[in-house]
């Protein structure tokens, strides 16, 4: 594996930590927050302090209007009273100096445009904020700045309002940032006769907006900090931890399997401590479940060992060394079963009931599995027994129907064809309870099914009658038996296999052997079935009639 | 797989079979047979939408014919071709009233 950096791994460890994403995510949301209440309140701030400032100024001009004498600004224009005058300038340099205001000077406009006006007084205070005007002298004729200023000349002179404000906040070459004041300057009639202009610097006011901005910036870093730092420790202690605790609970119980302490109560928050009952509780049912498993995985196993041991008697039960008879030439036989599940209700049998008859049976319990094979074991029993007895087919089969019927109460029952073959002559007498029609294949041609009469199944009926048949067996003719496991054997598409491939399977090659005809079947009907389960026995059986 | 339709009418019964009566299906058709033979006299059983009948289904129906032998008549209707062969072949056709 590839490490990466020390620093990357750092990185990607605080990437997923719980406490780091979550102060991180604080301090942004904090920062944010504080950066827009920051510039709220500084806008507001600056609002009012401007309004303030314009008001105080507005106070210090109209103060400065009582020092000029309104009678008379058209008599100092025109050269007279000249020591009036002078005395006003004296006093308004001096007001100038004192207010610390960069400039304060008197005009008379012009009233039928305000395009221009001429300057009556003036008083220049270049100290206050380093500016470098010069002082208008009496008389000096000058054009309005621009509109703004025409529009409140005229406002004032036609005393629409108190004063004016004019703001200069970009520094444009000469100017500084300042705010004008105009306020009118009246005569004895109360008559506006010219304006009085007061230019103060900004200065202060962005000052005070520095020192408001670092206060608000440094309040809120402070905040950002402290609410990190304790939500830091808020967390580890509130949430890590316990989360720390179910995380490694739960890990060790991974681990061991073992139920361990409870965690119980470990936080006052109930989605916390609900996480730790869970945990407790999957703990506690995990646990249950494990040994559950345990011993019905036992018990399973034991069932297993008792249905496979169950298996092997069954099979044993049945003939099952092939070939059975060695030292008889004249026929030979072949059966097998394949139950669906470990045991079946299918059988075959074939036994020698004296040196010229040999019997065969093929049996075909109702149902499948344990119940079957109980029932199946019984009939076979009680049928070979019957038969060892001597008798015909059709008594055999009717003395083990009442056998059966006799005890009975599950109304279980097993279709049986029986056969006995004369081995001198080939002569088979057969009966069938029930049973699928046996395939007989005469010596040269084909297998046919051959459509038997039917007795009732076995154990179904009390009383139930059986009729026998004959069929002669020349040297080379086969006999088929099967049970419904057979043609019935269905694919995944719910299709049966049918008699009909099945006669068709047997036709493939009616010369083989009784082995290879059966499993010539066997393979037409495992490639009919394909992949679908097994759903009912397979049980075949196959005989040669050889003859002397 | 099974789809078994039970019509009760006073003593009469008719059950209407349809899919497939095979070792899976049949416990179905045996419990509802048992639950609802008590007072039968005339016993139905609908074969027209059965597609298969295994040995286990036919063991139902034989026990459903003993204890209709006592109480009354069972009939068994609608039979198809491949049902009957079945029937035909394991001698059913002997003891069941086929309509």
């Amino acid at each position: 594996m590839i490490r990466g950096l020390p620093v990357n791994r750092i990185l990607n460890k605080l990437k997923s930590s719980l406490s780091f994403n979550t102060i991180g995510s604080t301090v942004f949301l904090l920062l944010i927050f504080g950066a827009v209440i920051s510039a709220v309140s500084l806008i507001n701030f600056t609002n009012v302090y401007k309004e303030a400032y314009a008001v105080s100024s507005f106070h210090m001009a109209d103060t400065a209007t009582t020092l000029v004498n309104g009678d008379h600004i058209d008599e100092y224009l025109a050269g007279g009273e000249v020591d009036e005058y002078q005395l006003s300038q004296r006093r308004l340099d001096l007001y100038c100096e004192k207010i610390c205001v960069s400039l304060l000077y008197v005009i008379k406009v012009d009233r039928s445009d305000y395009g221009s006006f001429v300057s009556v007084f003036n008083s220049v205070n270049n100290t206050v904020d380093s500016t470098s005007y010069t002082r208008w002298e009496l008389g000096f004729e000058r054009s309005t700045t621009n509109e703004e200023y025409a529009q409140k000349y005229e406002a004032l002179y036609n005393r629409e309002s108190q004063y004016e404000t004019i703001y200069r906040k970009k520094v444009s070459s000469g100017v500084h940032p300042h705010i004008t004041i105009m306020v009118p300057v009246k005569n004895s009639d109360g008559d506006v006769v010219a304006i009085l202009c007061m230019q103060r610097p900004m200065s202060e006011i962005n000052a005070a907006r520095k020192n408001y901005l670092a206060s608000i910036i440094v309040f809120v870093v402070l905040v950002a900090v402290l609410t990190s730092v304790s939500s830091f420790f808020y967390m580890r202690s509130r949430f890590l931890k316990p989360i720390r605790k179910v995380s490694s609970e739960a890990t060790r119980f991974a681990r061991e399997n073992t139920k361990g302490k409870n965690l119980g109560k470990i936080s006052r928050f109930k989605e916390l401590s609900d996480l730790a009952d869970s945990i407790d509780t999957m703990e506690t049912d995990m646990v249950n479940y494990m040994e559950n498993l345990t011993a019905v995985t036992a018990e399973k196993q034991r069932i297993n060992t008792e249905l496979s041991l169950a298996n092997r008697i069954q099979a044993a039960m049945m003939p099952h060394v092939f070939p059975p008879f060695p030292d008889r030439a004249e026929f030979e036989i072949y059966a097998s079963m394949d139950p669906a599940k470990e045991v079946g209700g299918d059988f075959y049998d074939f036994f020698l009931i004296d040196d010229d008859h040999l019997g065969m049976v093929i049996a075909d319990v109702s149902g499948k599995g344990v119940p079957a094979a109980l029932f199946m074991m019984a009939s076979k029993i009680i049928l070979q027994s019957c038969a060892m007895l001597g008798g015909s087919p059709a008594e055999i089969l009717t003395k083990t129907n009442e056998a059966i019927c006799s005890n009975n109460q599950e109304e279980m029952f097993v279709t049986v064809w029986l056969g006995i073959l004369e081995i001198s002559t080939g002569k088979l007498t057969a009966a069938n309870a029930g049973h699928e029609y046996p395939v007989v294949r005469k010596a040269g041609g084909c297998f046919e099914l051959f459509k038997d009469r039917h007795g009732f199944v076995i154990g179904g009926m009390p009383g139930s009658k059986y009729r026998e048949y004959e069929i002669q067996m020349e040297p080379g003719a086969k006999l088929f038996l099967y049970t419904d496991g057979v043609p019935e054997a269905t694919d995944a598409d719910k299709h049966l296999f049918g008699t009909e491939r099945m006669i068709d399977a047997l036709n493939e090659d009616p010369e083989a052997e009784p082995e290879q005809v059966l499993r010539n079947v066997r393979k037409a009907v495992d490639s009919f079935v394909k992949d679908a389960e097994q759903f009912d026995d397979l049980t075949m059986l196959c005989l040669e009639y050889k003859g002397k | 797989m099974l789809n078994i339709v039970r019509k009760m009418e006073g003593d009469k019964a008719g059950f209407a079979l349809e899919g497939r009566l095979d070792s899976v299906t049949s416990p179905e058709l045996e419990a509802e047979l048992r639950a609802s033979l008590d007072g039968v006299r005339d016993l139905t059983l609908d074969c027209e939408k059965l597609e298969y009948i295994s040995s286990a289904g036919l063991r139902v129906l034989l026990s459903a014919q003993k204890v209709m032998n006592v109480q009354g008549k069972m009939t068994v209707r609608h039979v198809s071709q491949a049902i009957m062969e079945i029937f035909e072949v394991t001698g059913f056709s002997n003891i069941l009233t086929i309509e």
